[in-house]
């Protein structure tokens, strides 16, 4: 059997996170060599899932500030839960859905990685209202995002529904010439000046609009913004009545990494956990890479991940990550006739609808997912939440607030305790790919809550990059099921 | 494992994972059991192969998942990744060669701390026709491939109460004449609680309300048809 040290690499892929994951899918067919590393002795990078043992190693590490883009990781667990109990639990760390629209998903398909994921659907946005008075106190209103909803809804006017109609209709086409104009001027200023404008929209309709975006500062710009709410009104019914985003199963993100990753294991990478560059040397047209792991192996092109963050403590995010025992029944109810039943909905508790304990408004909108047991990520009778907004100083005081606003007025009264609860910050970093002779650098994972194309442009530029002339655009990431792949039930005809 | 073609019975997906050391034969088994076919010469598995079989049972219909991992040391680090969130685990040893008994017990240890709760796990000695126990079983092929002996170093006692200590599926299979191959897996599909095959897996996994396809969302499913009319406004 050839060593390590013997092989000359065609790629080695250092970081077991979604791009690179992704990269070592696309590269599953090609009869490249490949070694793919993880300096973690656990796969899936910044989109990993923990068990609960996996989540306290993972921030007793992060505390000694070796945790690359992640800080301020701690744990707070009145109650003992290890061994079995421990691995009932698979906490995600990139707990992004994913929208029907999402080109990730097309490539899913063609590359027939899909089989190995379990996808569910992610239910309605609701948005939180704070109470106004000691009569009328907080709720939840869900945010009507088709037609039959905005006609339905008891949680608008009247006005604002024929306001929220006109928006709608307007998203759907609005890269075409008359709503074109109508937008452009205010392109690049946040979308909310273009609410209040052009449709005339008050302050709580566009927090409804701006929720559906997911902006973690909530100044998304007109043109991301429009962007974002077509995707999300063009996934709806996609793939299925009642739903625009789904959800894998086991850990969202970590999944796809995962099921990527054996992609590549059953095409022939070599995979090392726990191991990762030490020191890297151009040898002629080869790089030498001393592995951690004591091995020098020889390469023609490393790719790797950019888990330096950049330093602008603004672009971080806060984390809690809550599991509750409650099963929470009534936030997992499929919302129309003939819809699976969601597993994940998010709440969101706009800029100004929370205080800090000593009474300071919160400053940025807090987003708060709930996955329910069938995500696989708790046991039966509980659920997750993940809670997450920008990164300033009040921010762990803010997702306290929000967690008990959301126990408060989540419709079950045994939401009240609190079982077990991870928090920490996550830094971003470079946005960009860069390349450097034969290194190709990754940008660092986003912080966003729904999973961007944005992502897969470096991963395919990789590609380009280890296949050389030997790149045939059409085959990227277009294959067929491998032999002894059974072809049932749920043939895919193109 | 043909198909009866009787009205259709309820279908669930098992995700089942191979463990062992290298050579024992844990691709022939899976190659037995999917294509009924033997390789006296089987090249060593790189990485892992994913390969998917039907199993038919009276009540129900069990379509294994099966991902076969290479034994060779420097693909260690993978396994993790198959046994996550695996409901079954086929660690195989081969019973001419004791080291790899040991080598099983490391592997049924790691499914034990590391894999999901509640995964079923089977024992498997393989290559039982190089034993004297291999000869008649298998019609035809009794004794090829040791002339006079008995080629067994773990004996079916030693390995029996290993695992009925450790509550562990037991089977002597032989992947080249086809002996028990078949019954391991019936054996792993009726072991699989009727529960886990419906809800999420977990401690209190038999208090699920039923849950069945309904949630699984299909990315083959009405796709493009009429997506964008049904949020039109
Ligand atoms: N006599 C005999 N030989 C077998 C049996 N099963 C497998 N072999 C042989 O043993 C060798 C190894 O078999 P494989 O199925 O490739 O073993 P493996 O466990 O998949 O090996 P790795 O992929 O390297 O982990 C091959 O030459 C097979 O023909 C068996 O039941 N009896
Ligand atoms: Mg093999």
């Amino acid at each position: 059997m050839e060593s390590l040290g013997d092989t000359l690499w065609d790629v080695v892929i250092c970081g077991t996170g979604l791009q690179q994951s992704l990269l070592a899918l696309a590269l599953s067919r090609s009869d490249k060599k490949i070694l793919h590393l993880d300096p973690n002795d656990f796969y899936g990078g910044a989109e990993a899932a923990f068990s609960l043992q996996d989540a306290e190693s993972w921030a007793a590490r992060v505390a000694t500030g070796t945790g690359g883009l992640f800080r301020s990781a701690s744990i707070v667990r009145p109650e003992d839960a290890t061994g079995s109990t421990s691995r009932a639990y698979s906490l995600a760390l990139a707990p992004k859905l994913i929208h029907a629209r999402s080109a990730l998903l097309s490539q899913l398909v063609s590359s027939r990685a899909y089989r190995q994921v379990e996808f569910l659907a992610v239910g309605s946005f609701h948005i939180f209202k704070p109470s106004q008075d000691p009569v009328q106190p907080s709720s939840l209103a869900r945010i009507p995002s088709t037609r039959e909803e905005v006609f339905s809804t008891s949680a608008v006017s009247t006005k604002a529904k024929r306001l929220l109609m006109k928006f709608l209709k307007f998203v759907l086409n609005y890269e075409s010439s008359p709503q074109l104009d109508l937008w452009q001027q205010h392109a690049d200023a946040p979308l909310t000046q273009l609410l209040q404008q052009e449709f005339k929209v008050d302050s709580e309709l566009q927090a409804y609009i701006v929720t559906l975006t997911l902006s973690l500062d909530g100044k998304i710009t007109t043109r991301d913004g429009l962007a974002v709410i077509r995707r999300h009104l063009s996934s709806m019914g996609v793939y299925g009545p009642g739903f625009a985003a789904l959800y894998p199963k086991w850990g969202g993100l970590s999944e796809i990494a995962q099921v990527s990753c054996r992609a590549g294991a059953v095409g022939g990478a070599v995979y090392m956990l726990g191991t990762g560059i030490k020191a890297m040397e151009k040898v002629g047209e080869e790089t030498e890479l001393q592995l951690t792991s004591g091995d020098k192996v020889k390469t023609r092109l490393l790719v790797q991940a950019d888990d330096n963050p950049s330093g602008q403590t603004e672009t971080g995010i806060s984390r809690l990550v809550a599991v509750i025992a409650s099963p929470l029944t009534s936030q997992f109810e499929a919302s129309v006739e003939g819809a699976p039943r969601p597993a994940v909905t998010i709440t969101a508790f706009p800029a100004g609808s929370l205080s800090t304990t000593s009474g300071k408004a919160s400053e940025y909108p807090v987003y708060l997912s709930a996955h329910s047991s069938d995500t696989g990520e708790c046991p039966l009778g509980q659920s997750v939440l993940y809670l997450t907004t920008l990164s300033i100083p009040d921010a762990k005081d803010i997702l306290q607030q929000a967690l008990n606003a959301f126990r408060g007025v989540s419709g079950d009264d045994q939401a009240l305790q609190v079982l077990y609860q991870l928090q920490y910050e996550q830094l971003s970093g470079s946005k960009t790919i860069q390349t450097d002779g034969s290194t190709i650098t990754l940008p660092t994972p986003s912080l966003s809550l729904s999973l961007e194309d944005s992502i897969l442009g470096p991963v395919h530029e990789a590609w380009e990059k280890v296949m050389g002339d030997a790149a045939v655009e059409a085959e990227y990431m277009a294959f067929s099921d491998r032999e002894g792949v059974m072809d049932d039930d749920d043939v895919y005809d193109e | 494992m043909a198909d009866s073609g009787n009205a259709p019975k309820p279908s669930s997906s098992v995700k089942l994972v191979l463990l062992g050391e290298a050579a024992v034969g844990k691709s022939s088994l899976v190659l037995r059991f999917v294509n009924n076919d033997f390789q006296e010469n089987k090249e060593p598995t790189i990485g892992a192969a994913f390969l998917t079989q039907k199993c038919n049972l009276p009540t129900r219909t069990i379509k294994f998942e099966i991902w076969d991992t290479a034994g060779q040391e420097r693909f260690a680090s993978l396994a993790p990744m198959y046994y996550r969130n695996a409901q079954a685990a086929l660690v195989v040893y081969d019973l001419t060669k004791p080291t790899s008994l040991i080598k099983a017990k490391h592997w049924v240890a790691e499914l034990q701390r590391q894999a999901s709760p509640g995964i079923v796990i089977s024992l498997v000695g393989n290559k039982l026709d190089l034993t004297n126990d291999g000869a008649g079983d298998g019609g035809g092929e009794e004794g090829a491939a040791e002339d006079s002996g008995d080629a067994r170093k773990v004996t079916t006692e030693e390995a029996k109460t290993y695992a009925e200590d450790e509550g562990l599926l037991f089977f002597e299979t032989s992947a080249k004449t086809g002996y028990n191959v078949t019954e391991v897996f019936t054996a792993i599909a009726n072991s699989i609680p009727e529960t886990s095959l419906k809800t999420a897996r977990g401690p209190n996994a038999s208090h699920a309300p039923s849950r069945t396809e309904e949630q699984r969302v299909n990315l083959n499913g009405p796709r493009d048809s009429g997506a964008k009319d049904s949020c039109a406004c």
